[in-house]
């Protein structure tokens, strides 16, 4: 079983060339960015109603949690803020990932188009909500000015980080979702379990005896690489660690997989 | 120079159950060494195409004719590089472009421009070229100011123009077309026409399943039939001045 074609690119059979990456990721960061405008094209504030629902969602667990938790405001809300924004971005990626190449059946099926283009789509349009949910960002920062420190700039390394390994995940996730329709429903019922998991309400050292929970939750380390240094925590070895770890072993697998299955997409979907 | 081979191409569809497509399934096959539930490792298949062997080279303007579920769109997807031949090879040169199932790709809360843009892009081409190509399409679609309107407010027949428009501007080598000229008016299927013709006589290949005699007699010089995935015929064709009427031979 062989195939070779020359369809856009030049003499490029196995089509992995930086020219091909650079067109193919400005082709899905064009298509993401259009998909966002079209879902939001009657609404007057479009995606920023995204940025109003986690404020609600803020607002409302800072009042309940805090008197719950007795914690302290300065401290606990923009914690809170910054870890409901990457916990949308995480989940969004996970939970939409293993319908990302059903759903995009009817282009797989009639345009020849690489696979990892249809997940970096995904991610892109979750960095397109996060980039609006910056705005919050940045007033939890102007609210809590103490908090601003230069170990803030360990975010953007920890952020890049995190992207890296979502994308595997969307990219294991889908094919997996392609083959076996039962994914979806799973992933939707395990992610809520994981967000009580992860360190969004509360921080880990707050589990006391108990954070070990947390430690089994892959994505805990996802919201703590990015969170931690933007409310001035310096970076942990641990949490780097973890999440370079599964970098590594994640894109192998992925890398191993789709080579076995990508000719069989088309066939799934 | 463009150029297609097909070595002993077949193509078999894998049908999942529902069980074969279940987690489940596979799980307790894992568990239970695969002894309970086997479906899993015995997928049925279906045959789509079975070994075919065919060249398409510059100048060959192909009618695909044959019953519903001959193959004719598969034949066109495997020769797009969409599915891979389960066994064979296939070999493809030049630029492809596809005129498939209409709609795939559209982005209907979008304007025509944008939707110009958008299926370009997905085609395969760099966004300067398919704003180049803007012009061409304008004037091709004539849909005039209806192109800066939401693509939802469009007519089927419009859409078709749309479509029909962007995948033949972008130069391609290798034109695919599975019928289109169900949808749309008298009008614009002489114009579809016209614009094929003025394609094909830039040298390059063309292949266009279709169930209409007419269309492959105007458009095309090679008629193939398909039956059953298996090739039934393959003929040259004379020309549309001189034409005999395409056998219709039972294979």
């Amino acid at each position: 079983m062989q195939f070779s074609m020359l369809v856009d690119l030049p003499k490029s059979t196995s089509a992995i060339s930086w020219r091909s990456i650079r067109h193919h990721a400005y082709i899905a960061w064009y298509i993401a960015w259009s998909d966002t405008r079209a879902r939001y094209k009657r609404s007057v504030i479009g995606p920023f109603w995204l940025v109003l629902s986690t404020l609600i969602g803020v607002g409302g667990l800072a009042v309940v949690w805090g008197a719950l938790m007795n914690a302290d405001m300065a401290e606990f809300v923009p914690s809170l803020a910054i870890g409901l924004i990457l916990w949308q971005a995480i989940s969004g990626s996970v939970t939409e990932s293993v319908r990302a190449f059903t759903d995009d059946a009817a282009i797989i099926k009639n345009i020849k188009t690489p696979p990892l283009r249809i997940s970096l789509q995904l991610l892109f349009r979750q960095i397109i909500n996060l980039l609006h949910n910056m705005v919050l960002v940045v007033l939890m920062l102007a609210i809590f000015p103490r908090l601003l420190s230069p170990t803030a700039f360990f975010a953007i390394p920890g952020l890049i980080l995190v992207l890296i390994n979502l994308l595997w995940v969307i990219h294991v996730l889908g094919f997996l979702g392609a083959r076996f329709r039962d994914l979806e429903p799973l992933v939707s019922a395990i992610m809520p379990m994981l967000f009580f998991m992860s360190p969004v309400l509360y921080r880990s050292h707050e589990l006391g005896a108990h954070a070990f929970i947390m430690r089994f939750n892959p994505l805990s380390y996802f919201v703590e690489i990015v969170r931690d240094p933007l409310l001035g925590h310096g970076p942990d070895a641990l949490t780097y660690g973890a999440v370079v770890v599964m970098a590594v072993v994640g894109w192998s697998l992925t890398l191993w997989m789709t080579h076995a299955k990508k000719h069989r997409l088309a066939y799934w979907v | 120079m463009a150029r297609v081979i097909l070595d002993d191409v077949s193509v078999e569809y894998p049908i999942y159950s529902a069980g074969a497509f279940s987690l489940r399934s596979r799980l307790i096959a894992i568990g239970t060494g695969g002894r309970i539930s086997n479906v899993s490792r015995h997928v049925k298949t279906v045959a789509a195409l079975d070994g075919l062997n065919l060249e398409f080279k510059d100048g060959d303007r192909v009618g695909l004719v044959g019953h519903n579920g001959s193959g004719k769109s598969t034949l066109l997807r495997t020769i797009a590089g969409i599915f891979t031949p389960t066994r064979g090879k296939i070999s493809a040169e030049g630029r492809i472009s596809t005129v498939f199932e209409l709609g795939a790709g559209l982005q209907r809360e979008l304007s025509g421009y944008d939707n110009i843009i958008r299926m370009s892009m997905m085609l395969g081409t760099s966004r300067a070229e398919a704003e180049a190509n803007i012009s061409d399409i304008e004037a091709f679609t004539e849909l005039g100011d209806f192109l800066a309107m939401p693509v939802h407010t469009y007519s089927s027949g419009m859409s078709t123009r749309l479509i029909f428009a962007v995948a033949t501007s972008t130069n391609p080598e290798i034109l695919l077309v599975d019928e289109v000229f169900a949808t749309g008016d008298a009008d614009f299927q002489e114009r579809a026409q016209r614009r094929m013709t003025a394609f094909v006589e830039k040298a390059n290949i063309l292949v266009l399943a279709t169930h209409s005699d007419t269309v492959v007699e105007s458009l095309c010089n090679r008629q193939i039939r398909l039956e059953h995935g298996l090739l039934c015929s393959d003929e040259a064709m004379l020309g549309p001045e001189n034409s005999e009427p395409p056998s219709n031979a039972e294979c």
